[in-house]
């Protein structure tokens, strides 16, 4: 238990206000403020970090093999690590087949063959050092950010390799790597909290513990797409607030993010645009 | 014995570095000041390593509460993608649980564990990459985490490689390097020569241990030195932020 009953029952009269009043001064559709970087991991193709104000923070590393496309069942293998919980625990298993099965579905998997026998395999292995509130959406976003600004190899060999035995060859200077695909958006998810009428835009662990209901959206290429997933985002405690789903609130939650989502997308990338300026002077994760 | 040579006749290692010469050290402390009382960040060479610590507080199960001192416990996590090629690794790995048992054993010794009876101090480190030297630099980013936290210690405990080729002894081994000479890894208690920490993973002939140890606490009054300086310059700008206020 995080509040007590009275700070419980202050935070619920707050939050169903119109317009709601939330801890931290933030609107409805606000984020909390975040600070990132990326590529700051020789090693890896890509890697990024993102840390909340709350002390939240996760580390994502994009790392690259290349495979027979006939004998992978998917160019994309997720982990998630989350501290204090078990590789198999329902909490992490969640987190890893929800983001898994958004990138598997969506992520257009022609960026990544290399010829016709080959294809580039990507590893995406996700640490949450520390969370309070549910960890995905923050996972998500990070996970955008390692994607944009993961870099692989150029291929110097023949494309079409049906007829010739010949294993992809590629061109030693790094200089020449290229990104995924310049237009690529990877898809990400938006948490949204329902209170009341109030639809909340990334809630935070103590109005997590007063939500009657929690959304988590998926957002890609411009719009809202499925999967819409609906949650008791208070993973640690019993919520006693929880109810049903208004179906207005669904439409309501779409037609917002559609409204809000662009501009999220666009301040990430401004973020990438930001770091590839001193990447020369500074590749310190700190 | 593998292809490369590892000490050239001229006296040069494969990165190009002398026979007693470090590589690059950087460190930061309060890395982490809203999620836990204590953190650091160590890179040594290629090697990443963040450590953060929580406590001295209330331990969550009573067998861990000592009515004597603190109890200290580490977490220690590799990341998958920490080496070249990714490989994913279980916390039950011998390998791990010995060096986790080492540190807690180290860091027993050399926090004041009597100040803090019935708590417990945990040590939660992740390492995001791997170049030689895993354990040293682990070790000395423990001890800026603790300092940070503001745990009384006896001293700095600082950390490092050495190894021995041939007759030489080589200072703060790269991942390749140690992947061929036996390693020793040393901690030093602040700037005397009292060891806290000693690992030896292979064999080493006795006749050269002495010259070995003896550049290896060289190195780590150094590296000591290396972790006041940061030490300091953070204390300087918490004090510079607390004269303005």
């Amino acid at each position: 238990m995080i509040l007590s009953p009275a700070e419980r029952a202050y935070l619920y009269e707050s939050l169903v206000q119109k317009p709601a009043i939330r801890p931290g001064a933030r609107s409805d559709h606000q984020f909390r403020p975040l600070e990132a970087k990326t590529g700051f991991l020789p090693n890896s193709n890509g890697s990024a970090r993102i840390r909340l104000n709350d002390g939240s923070e996760c580390i994502i590393s994009v790392k690259s093999k290349v495979v027979v496309t006939r004998g992978e069942s998917s160019l994309i293998e997720v982990d998630i690590d989350v501290p204090g919980f078990r590789d198999d625990s329902n909490f992490v298993s969640n987190l890893k087949f929800s983001l898994t099965n958004l990138l598997i579905t969506k992520f257009p998997v022609e960026y990544l063959r290399l010829t016709s026998k080959y294809s580039f395999k990507l590893f995406i292995d996700c640490i949450v050092i520390s969370h309070s509130s549910y960890p995905l959406s923050l996972i998500s976003l990070t996970s955008y950010l390692a994607l944009k600004t993961t870099r692989l190899p150029l291929l110097t060999s023949e494309v079409n390799d049906e007829e010739i035995e010949e294993q992809p060859t590629f061109s030693d200077d790094w200089d020449n790597a290229k990104y995924i695909h310049p237009t690529f958006q990877p898809p990400i998810f938006i948490t949204l909290g329902v209170i009341g009428e109030n639809l909340l835009f990334d809630p935070s662990i103590e109005e997590e513990q007063v939500l009657e209901n929690g959304l988590i959206l998926s957002f890609y290429k411009d719009k809202v797409i499925t999967p819409i997933i609906n949650m008791n985002l208070a993973t640690n405690s019993n919520n006693s607030n929880f109810k049903g789903l208004n179906q207005k609130l669904i439409i309501q939650s779409i037609n917002l993010c559609n409204k809000y989502c662009p501009a999220i997308i666009k301040a990430l990338d401004t973020l990438i645009e930001q770091d590839d300026e001193n990447d020369d002077t500074d590749n310190h994760i700190f | 014995m593998s292809r490369m040579e590892l000490y050239s006749p001229e006296g040069l290692r494969i990165d190009g570095r002398r026979w007693n010469e470090l590589r690059r050290f950087e460190s930061r402390i309060n890395t982490h000041p809203n999620s836990c009382d204590g953190s650091s960040y160590v890179e040594q060479g290629n090697t990443k390593v963040i450590c953060m610590v929580q406590g001295p507080m209330e331990p969550s199960s009573r067998s861990q509460a000592d009515s004597a001192g603190a109890t200290i416990e580490v977490n220690l996590s590799v990341a998958s993608f920490s080496t070249f090629e990714r490989k994913k690794r279980s916390k039950s790995e011998k390998r791990m649980v010995e060096m986790k048992a080492t540190l807690e054993r180290t860091f027993q010794q050399s926090v004041m564990c009597h100040l803090y009876p019935r708590t417990l101090i945990s040590i939660d480190i992740h390492v995001l990459a791997q170049d030689g030297g895993l354990l040293a630099s682990m070790a000395n980013a423990v001890t800026l985490a603790l300092i940070d936290a503001g745990v009384a210690m006896y001293d700095y405990v600082s950390c490092i490689s050495v190894g021995l080729h041939d007759q030489t002894p080589l200072l703060d081994l790269n991942g390749l390097e140690e992947q061929d000479i036996s390693t020793l890894t040393i901690g030093v208690i602040g700037k005397t020569e009292k060891l806290a920490l000693l690992m030896l993973e292979d064999k080493m002939p006795l006749d050269h241990l002495e010259s070995t140890l003896g550049i290896a606490i060289a190195a780590t009054h150094r590296i000591r030195d290396l972790m006041d300086d940061e030490v300091r310059k953070h204390g300087n700008l918490r004090s510079s932020k607390l004269a303005k206020n």
